[in-house]
């Protein structure tokens, strides 16, 4: 991927064709360069398409780059920054699997143009484990088996972080409203609820509001998840809780 | 076949195990298919036809090409791929030889269009955006033809034929003849039956609106394809798309690491795959088609709307002496699966009848959706019989205790039996004695009411692969061709291996999802993963065990490999699974509002391998079911034949505040068969789900509804 340093407003764009062909070939600049599975495209705006510089934080890392105004906070995530937790399941706020907080607010980034996230802070799913040590609400939702196909879970995730930063021992009725922006269609609707209520229930469970200066998913993190991938993780627990024996 | 060990002397299975690949997709590095990036690939976009039946004259894509960035466009012109698994004589899928014989076939691009969403184009652009402009400017000249949305209204005379064959879908012969079991004369029975009653009962059209919506990653080598593709079979895919491209299977790998959900549509290869496939060929590129969710709506395929006729005789003492059922199912223009609607086999009965219509409609296509012929077939004949306990004057239970199935077809024994079981310890669990109460009974605006609905389920055994190697790390790798579709295939075939091999599950190492790794596997689809496949783990694992005795453990660069391709039978006997569902709801007379207040679900799938997984299973589908059973359907504007509630919200799927507690209660049996004993699970919770709700409502408020959804408008409208 090219580092080519870049710093383009709008207003160069529609100056000249110049900025234009560069817009086209160049890559946006990224302070930080991000643990990434896949590479974002190489000709992230395209050639007369009105855009716009914009600066955002995300998980805790800042990002200086060129979206084009029709991008969605999603698409900008997936494709450009290389975020693919955060997932699209329907690309019209109706389901809730892309739900990112957004200065700490659950917010479906598919309904959010990548625009608007300017001077803002986003928090996605990859931001939630802090190095190897997963979140609490993570945590119980491995241990209650939250993710079916797991298509929503980050979804579901950044809601039920949204809801204990401001509401740190919710009730079930509470986390089930908090939470109902979110459709798994595996419906397992009973296991979220008793996930985010134990992690609720555990004591660091709130110690960590916001993302900011918080590292991103580390390597060691990405290392200790390939070599879960076909036994089960150190990170997780063998309890049998939620069982129905 | 010797007898599984007790559950005492299990070290993993049985024991509550949290998914293998649980903190992949917590921490967003699970790869699904649309997270795939390849090198200078290009994106897809789908124009649709916005008619319900109609021919294309012409269709202009010159300005679409001419957009920069666009790359080719295919229509019905010049791609003519048949899409064998999109319409089958007989909906058999799997059978090569019914895909040679059909007449009806589906191409990618069908001229003429015959449903709402029909694709009619596809474009492969430098972005998607450039490819959604694209379509803007393709011009298509339709003739618009009459079309039909109703499936008994699609066999009058009058309706417009949508195959020159006429409306009725043809079978696996190619006959234009429905789905017929006898045994017994149904018309003595009814001659020297007591009493003697007649219903209708209709279902709707239920989308399976997985998550993940379809999309397909396509790229070639050289002659060789590669797709990134969530599909529910990775190696029915490869054989489907090699077949569909005229290219030999081992040029095809389809890989799938991650899936989110499917629930039936998923299965085979899809169009989008086709598609993709085509685009990627054209222009030397790889291409990733997207979906939108109203194009997964409307352009796969959901559950079939049936309409049926029921009749039924007993005897005074409330003894069914003969039923009979005439069934209509819409398929949509394309008879992707079955059309089937089962339920008369759950009742012990001399003379029985049961004939089914599959029929054409211009509707969106109908398939499979978690157990494809159950819950539609089930609500009708259990709402049918709930009424005939009513008017007889007994207790459902008593009723369905008198008259359930004690051998398939009252001929052939079951594998083993524990459906009276499953009913009593639910009905204990439930307190349905206190609770249910005369239908209606209960004064007041707000109204409590007591349903039960059972269930008998195929479990069978069959043909499916697995490899084992092990290292001289002490390392077990599993190959088998599973994709986890959210039923946690991967995590259970790592827990049969440790177990049967007698190691911990953290010494299994599991591949899986990739056609060019693994050896052929069922696919997850008809609940078979863990029957088949599962079995196939052990049967590999006991040869490796054979091996290390004969040859010692492997030592230095030395692996040793086991391979198994069993194929067991159930010698004589049928395998079902048994389950029976109680619900308690409360219906707002005022408003029309259903709530579900209690929810008891007892399952007898053998023995539990995970039982953290397989509570989430059952829990999963009950819950699905109840959205079948007040919720969800896709609405048709009858003139215009346009859907109307295409999507998560107009189709009014389950939410979080909808969601009640599922209580789940396994009965753990052994019939000796699968492996350690195990039964079908996966689509177990769904398919008595919707009569159970149905029963409820009835018990509440004593009016029987018949027709799905039970929505708020039909609540009051049955009170008015």
């Amino acid at each position: 991927m090219s580092k080519r340093k870049r710093d383009i407003s709008r207003r160069q764009f529609l100056e000249g064709t110049g900025a234009v062909l560069a817009a086209a070939t160049a890559v946006p600049a990224l302070k930080v360069k991000l643990p990434t599975a896949n590479p974002p495209a190489t000709d992230d705006v395209a050639s007369g398409v009105p855009s716009t510089a914009i600066r955002l934080v995300v998980n805790g890392t800042e990002h200086r780059l060129d979206v084009e105004d029709r991008w969605t906070l999603a698409e900008l995530l997936r494709d450009h920054i290389g975020l693919t937790g955060t997932k699209i399941g329907c690309d019209r706020g109706e389901c809730g699997a892309c739900t990112v907080l957004l200065d700490g607010k659950p917010v479906y980034s598919c309904s959010n143009l990548a625009v608007w996230a300017d001077g803002r802070e986003v928090q996605t799913v990859e931001g939630l484990a802090q190095g190897e040590h997963l979140d609490p609400l993570q945590q119980a939702f491995v241990e209650h088996d939250g993710p079916q196909c797991g298509f929503c879970t980050s979804g579901q995730l950044m809601s039920a972080k949204g809801l204990l930063t401001h509401n740190p021992h919710p009730t079930a009725q509470e986390v089930r409203a908090a939470m109902t922006g979110n459709i798994c269609r595996c419906s397992n609707y009973n296991r979220y609820v008793e996930a985010v209520l134990a992690a609720a229930a555990t004591k660091n469970a709130t110690t960590s509001k916001g993302s900011s200066g918080r590292s991103t998913a580390s390597t060691k993190l990405g290392a200790e998840v390939s070599a879960a991938n076909g036994r089960r993780s150190p990170a997780v627990s063998t309890s049998s809780r939620g069982g129905a024996r | 076949m010797s007898r599984p060990p007790t559950l005492a002397s299990l070290k993993t299975i049985g024991h509550a195990t949290p998914r293998i690949d649980a903190v992949e997709r917590v921490t967003g590095k699970a790869t699904y298919s649309g997270d795939v990036h390849l090198p200078g690939m290009l994106y897809a976009r789908v124009l649709r036809s916005p008619h319900a039946h109609a021919r294309i004259r012409q269709i202009d894509v010159s300005k679409a090409l001419a957009l920069p960035g666009v790359k080719s466009v295919l229509t019905h012109e010049n791609c003519t791929v048949v899409w064998g698994a999109g319409s089958i004589s007989g909906g058999r899928q799997y059978v090569d030889e019914i895909k040679k014989i059909t007449r009806q076939k589906r191409y990618i691009f069908n001229n003429p269009v015959r449903f709402f969403g029909e694709p009619v184009a596809a474009v492969a652009a430098t972005n998607r955006h450039i490819a959604e402009e694209a379509l803007r400017l393709i011009t298509v000249e339709y003739e618009t033809l009459p079309f039909v949305l109703d499936q008994e209204e699609a066999l009058r005379p009058e309706s417009v034929q949508i195959w020159p064959d006429g409306n009725v879908s043809l079978d696996a012969k190619n006959e234009a003849k429905p789905e017929v079991y006898r045994r017994g004369d149904v018309e003595e029975g009814f001659r020297t039956a007591d009493h003697v009653f007649e219903d209708r009962y209709t279902t709707t059209y239920v989308h399976n609106a997985q998550m993940e919506p379809r999309l397909c990653v396509a790229s070639w080598e050289g002659d060789k394809l590669t797709l990134y593709t969530p599909t529910q079979g990775t190696s029915n895919c490869r054989h489907d798309m090699a077949r569909d491209l005229g290219i030999p299977d081992e040029k095809v790998r389809v890989i799938c690491k991650y899936m989110g959900g499917g629930f039936g549509n998923k299965n085979q290869n899809q169009d989008a795959d086709l598609i993709a496939a085509m685009l990627a060929k054209e222009t030397g590129a790889p291409v990733k088609l997207e979906l939108s969710r109203k194009e997964d709506f409307i352009g796969v395929h959901g559950r079939w709307p049936t309409t049926q006729y029921y009749k039924v005789g007993v005897s005074k003492d409330g003894v069914l002496q003969a039923l009979q059922l005439r069934g209509y199912s819409g398929m949509g223009p394309y008879r992707k699966n079955s059309g089937g609607i089962t339920g008369v086999e759950l009742y012990q009965c001399p003379n029985v009848e049961s004939t089914v219509y599959p029929v054409y409609t211009n509707r969106a296509v109908s398939g499979n959706y978690r157990a494809p012929e159950f819950p539609q077939g089930f609500f009708g004949i259990q709402s049918m019989m709930d009424d005939v306990a009513y008017k007889m004057k007994m207790d459902p239970v008593e009723f369905v205790l008198k008259n359930m199935t004690r051998k398939s077809n009252d001929e052939v024994p079951y594998s083993n039996y524990t459906l009276e079981e499953c009913i009593r310890r639910g009905a204990e669990a439930f307190e349905w004695k206190k609770r249910w109460h005369p239908p209606g009974a209960e004064p007041g605006a707000i109204k409590r009411g007591a349903g039960m609905a059972f269930m008998t389920i195929r479990s069978p055994l069959g043909q499916s692969s697995a490899v084992i190697r092990l290292d001289s790390n002490g390392r077990y790798t599993v190959f088998v061709g599973v994709t986890d579709i959210g039923a946690g295939a991967k995590t259970t075939m790592s827990m049969i291996a440790a177990e049967e091999l007698g190691v911990p599950l953290s010494d299994v190492d599991l591949v899986w999802g990739d056609t060019d790794r693994c050896p052929y596997s069922v696919g997850e689809s008809g609940s078979r993963t863990t029957d088949m496949t599962g079995y196939a783990v052990i049967e590999a694992a006991r040869d490796l065990k054979r091996q290390i005795a004969e040859k010692g453990l492997p030592k230095g660069e030395n692996a040793l490999i086991a391979s198994a391709s069993p194929n067991p039978k159930s010698e004589g006997k049928v395998r079902k699974a048994f389950g029976a569902h109680f619900v308690e709801v409360e219906v707002d007379t005022e408003l029309g509002r259903v709530r579900v207040l209690k929810y008891v679900a007892v399952h007898d799938s053998g023995r539990i391998m995970n039982p953290l997984t397989a509570t989430s299973q059952v829990k999963g589908g009950a819950t699905q079911g109840i959205g079948m059973a007040l919720h969800e359907d896709l609405v048709y504007d009858r003139r215009s034949g346009q859907p109307l509630t295409a999507g998560y919200y107009g189709a009014r799927i389950m939410t979080h505040l909808d969601a009640p507690e599922i209580e789940v209660i396994f009965i753990e049996s052994d019939d000796g068969y699968g492996p350690f004993g195990a039964k079908c699970i996966g689509e177990a919770g769904i398919v008595h789900a919707v009569a159970a709700v149905g029963n409820a409502v009835f018990n509440s408020i004593g009016r029987r509804m018949k027709d799905l959804p039970i929505t708020r408008d039909k609540i009051l409208g049955a009170l008015a």
